[in-house]
């Protein structure tokens, strides 16, 4: 539970908000690099409530600048995209990637009024399969997050935008919330206690082991840049299947998985009623199959079944994203026969499941109303983490993880075991914590 | 008129405000029972008075009508399994019953017992004249169901419909004590027949007293204040020596019973869904035989109703039945058939009513009204409704909720010689009164 100021705190992100300043002290993901192509469509963005538009100039370099074009504040979405940069309509004026006016065909040159005319730009990174950003001070700019996902070769990860219609911080908490895989994704039907046979055996990465022990036992250890924490489940045999999740600052995942791609989520605020959700799947040590990506793409392995199309916000402001199939407006394309039978929500697909209960809760939901309990303790950890952080850079300390990359090249862990004790269990299975590439 | 203060004292519904203070001393319908139709049906999600809720009929058939939110983290019960006896939230698996135990909370260890420390927001229901009620006030003031005719006659005597309008409650209940608009917004051209006449099929309803309605624009009202609310009698005429009173009946906090010159009849009641949607129970009835099928097809074919999951503007989804005709579309209105049929181009009367009080506003400002002479009914209801809500704060119990027996009552139709309501009253009250 958090009191009505906590939760504002928590889950504000715009300009001078203290977790927006935070959240501007970190590269973030912006975009997948083949949304842009030289000189195309250009792409409307919103970031932690500042309108943007991105788009790839003449010479494959990506810019994001305000949406809207300083003259007259015309949306530069309807911009031409050519000759190495974004020219507004409506009168002409042109800018670089790097926020420059290149040209104001509509003053007398004798004016040099362009050359006193910046349009806001963010600085951008092309790396590790995602289009980044930096919004924060330009003397603070810190290291990139040297994720094993982003330093593995191109052809061995997976990376997906899409949108979900919540505040960032309640869909980040649902990746370190281990017991409701037992339930939300693969709980036990009346109609599946009574016809065992029936049971799947797995349910995307997460071994059906989940289902026999929904009260996991949470240990966690506080890291430099988050914390690892691990579920302990009774097997029934003698054995404890530990699930070890990564949650990294400012809201990023490693979820457990037994096999190969496995992956996490960055959860980027759009305003503080939208998230842009990066999931990311890889393999370490091989390509990702073609089969393998047909799975990710198909809905099965976490990103949702989309289509790319308009969003409208709430203020009117339209962005472009890749938007769910199943949603709030068809209720997620919820089967109650399918609820009744094998299925425990009745909703297909991991992320739908998901977002169909992130999105029901409202867009931010009232924590001064919950009710936590002992299989909530990173949730918990984690705002207070977030919360302490934001805090203490209200007071001048700046977060010293920005600039420590090296330290997000962690993984995390599926691992059926005897021993029964979390820090044991790390020491035994160190080195398979740790990133190879 | 009102100033800018009292309309909003009367048409704030929500938590903790004084009219909503006044709605939760009276039990309210929230569905039809046939939106639940069998147990472990599907849940259904509404809202009454700003409230988020979901229903859900379990295993014995019992009703519950419970948060929408699973108080553990919040997530959505309208995704929930409703088996064995409750309704289970599918995020991490907590059961809830009809009455808002927690009966299961397996995502904690078995030993712990803060299963027993959480309770979700459970509201007494009950099943009655084919609607579900539910009781949001104070348990200790838990009132018995009023007794209305409808609700009490034999299930087969009686049809209701739900649906969704576009605006306050206030407004749309101000439609029904407000008998001059019948001889405009309801009125056809041709006066051989009669109002009720669906301009789709040609279906005429017996009578001949709307006519009159049509005659006489300017009617004579008289209220009378009673324990339940309010009566009044329209009075047109005189014609051939008569009069055609038409008696009607307004209920606290939001009922009525419409007159009409032979059976079916009924009235409506208005739930606030917020302060901006009102879902409207429609009930028809005839107290002396069943329906028969073309009475009840009437009934519900003449709404055009549709199920929807409606988005309210905070996007919040709740299931309910909606017209075709609606704001978006002008209520479907056929320019030619209002210069040459009737008075709007709507072809029933209902859907007439949406166009005018659903164009308000959301809610209507009365200080910028003018009301006249045939407008004593609604300025004696708000008088009402604005006296029960101060007597409440100055700690006044509503009398009619805690008295169901004042509800027997019925609305009347009737051509007299006699001139006053008072004497009319005397003469023919006992037709004013409910027989079950």
């Amino acid at each position: 539970m958090l009191s009505i100021e906590e939760n504002q705190l928590l889950t504000k992100t715009g300009p001078g908000t203290p977790m927006g300043e935070l959240f501007r002290r970190f590269w973030l993901p912006a975009l997948i690099p083949n949304e842009l192509t030289p000189d195309g469509v250009p792409v409307r963005l919103r970031i932690m409530n500042e309108d943007l538009v991105a788009f790839r100039d003449t010479d494959g370099r990506v810019g994001i600048i305000d949406a809207f074009c300083p003259h007259k504040l015309a949306p530069l979405f309807f911009g031409r995209n050519e000759e190495s940069g974004l020219r507004c309509v409506y009168h002409g004026w042109k800018y670089d990637v790097d926020g420059n006016c290149v040209e104001m065909a509509n003053e007398p040159p004798e004016n040099r009024f362009q050359d006193k005319v910046k349009i806001k730009a963010y600085p951008t990174e092309e790396w590790g399969g995602l289009i980044w950003i930096y919004m924060g001070p330009e003397n603070l700019k810190p290291e990139l997050p040297q994720f094993e996902w982003a330093r593995v070769p191109e052809s061995h990860r997976h990376l997906a935008r899409w949108l979900q219609q919540t505040n960032y911080a309640q869909g980040m908490e649902g990746e370190i919330d281990t017991s409701h895989i037992s339930f939300l994704h693969g709980g036990l039907t009346p109609y599946l206690r009574d016809n065992p046979d029936k049971r799947p055996t797995q349910q995307g990465a997460t071994r059906n082991l989940a289902l026999v022990d929904g009260a996991p036992k949470l240990t966690l250890n506080r890291t430099d840049y988050g914390f690892v924490y691990g579920a302990r489940r009774d097997t029934g045999n003698g054995d404890y299947y530990w699930r070890v999740t990564q949650w990294l600052f400012p809201m990023y995942s490693m979820i457990a998985g037994f096999q190969w791609p496995r992956g996490g989520r960055a959860w980027v605020p759009i305003d503080d009623e939208n998230t842009s959700v990066f999931g990311y799947n890889y393999n370490p040590e091989a390509p990702l199959t073609e089969e393998q990506i047909e799975l990710i793409e198909s809905g099965r392995a976490f990103p949702p079944r989309v289509e790319r199309g308009k969003h409208e916000l709430k203020d009117g402001y339209v962005i472009d994203h890749n938007l769910g199939v199943a949603n709030k407006g068809n209720d997620y394309l919820i089967d109650r026969d399918m609820q009744r039978t094998d299925n425990y929500t009745g909703i297909w697909g991991i992320n739908e499941q998901d977002r169909g209960l992130q999105e029901g809760m409202g867009r931010t939901v009232n924590r001064s109303r919950e009710h936590l309990g002992t299989a909530d303790h990173a949730t918990i950890t984690a705002r207070r983490l977030l919360l302490r952080m934001a805090q203490e850079l209200q007071e001048g300390t700046e977060p010293a993880i920005a600039n420590q990359g090296d330290l997000y090249r962690v993984r995390s862990m599926d691992i059926v075991s005897p021993e029964g004790d979390f820090q044991k269990f790390m020491d035994v299975f160190t080195d398979e914590a740790k990133a190879k590439a | 008129m009102l100033t800018k203060e009292d309309n909003e004292l009367l048409t704030q519904t929500g938590p903790g405000t004084p009219m909503g203070e006044l709605f939760r001393r009276f039990w309210m319908p929230a569905l039809l029972a046939e939106d639940l139709p069998h147990p472990d049906c599907d849940p259904v999600r509404i809202r009454i008075m700003s409230e988020d809720m979901v229903a859900f009929r379990d295993t014995d058939g019992n009703v519950g009508v419970i948060d929408t939110h699973c108080p553990h983290r919040r997530a959505s019960l309208f995704f929930g399994r409703n088996e064995e006896c409750g309704l289970r939230c599918v995020y991490h698996g907590w059961k809830f019953d009809v009455n808002g135990n927690c009966v299961d909370m397996p995502s904690e260890p078995a030993e712990s017992n803060f299963k027993d420390k959480v309770k979700i927001k459970a509201y007494p229901a009950k099943e009655y004249g084919s609607c579900i009620w539910v009781y949001m006030g104070p348990a200790e003031l838990q009132p018995e169901l009023p007794e209305f005719e409808w609700a009490r006659v034999p299930d087969a005597n009686r049809v209701v419909t739900r649906f969704i309008q576009h605006s306050n409650f206030m407004q749309a209940t101000e439609g029904e004590i407000d008998s001059s608009h019948v001889s405009f917004l309801h009125s056809v051209f041709d006066l051989s027949i009669d109002y009720h006449r669906d301009m789709r099929t040609g279906d005429q309803k017996e009578g001949r007293n709307s006519v009159l309605s049509y005659k006489f624009g300017a009617p004579q009202l008289t209220v009378k204040e009673t324990d339940y609310g309010l009566t009044y009698g329209s009075r047109r005429g005189p014609e051939e020596g008569s009069y055609y009173w038409r008696v009607t009946q307004w209920m606290l906090p939001m009922f009525s019973l419409i007159p009409g010159p032979a059976w079916p009849r009924g009235g409506r009641g208005w739930v606030p869904v917020d302060d901006e949607h009102i879902i409207t129970y429609q009930y028809s009835y005839n107290a002396e035989r069943s329906l028969t099928d073309a009475e009840r097809a009437r009934a519900i074919d003449s709404m055009e109703l549709e199920r929807v999951k409606y988005t309210l503007p905070d996007g919040v989804i709740i299931d309910t039945n909606r017209s075709v005709r609606a704001p978006e579309n002008d209520y479907l209105i056929d320019r030619e058939m209002q210069r040459t049929q009737n008075y709007t181009g709507i072809p029933f009367g209902r859907h007439q009513d949406f166009a005018m009080t659903d164009s308000m506003g959301s809610i209507s400002d009365r200080t910028k009204e003018h009301l006249g002479t045939s407008d004593t009914a609604i300025i004696a209801a708000r008088r009402i409704m604005l006296k029960a809500v101060r007597d409440l704060q100055e700690g006044v119990e509503p009398y009619a909720a805690s008295h169901p027996e004042v509800f027997h009552v019925r609305a009347l139709d009737i051509v007299s010689s006699e001139g006053d309501f008072v004497k009319l009253l005397e003469a023919d009250g006992e037709k004013t009164l409910a027989d079950v």
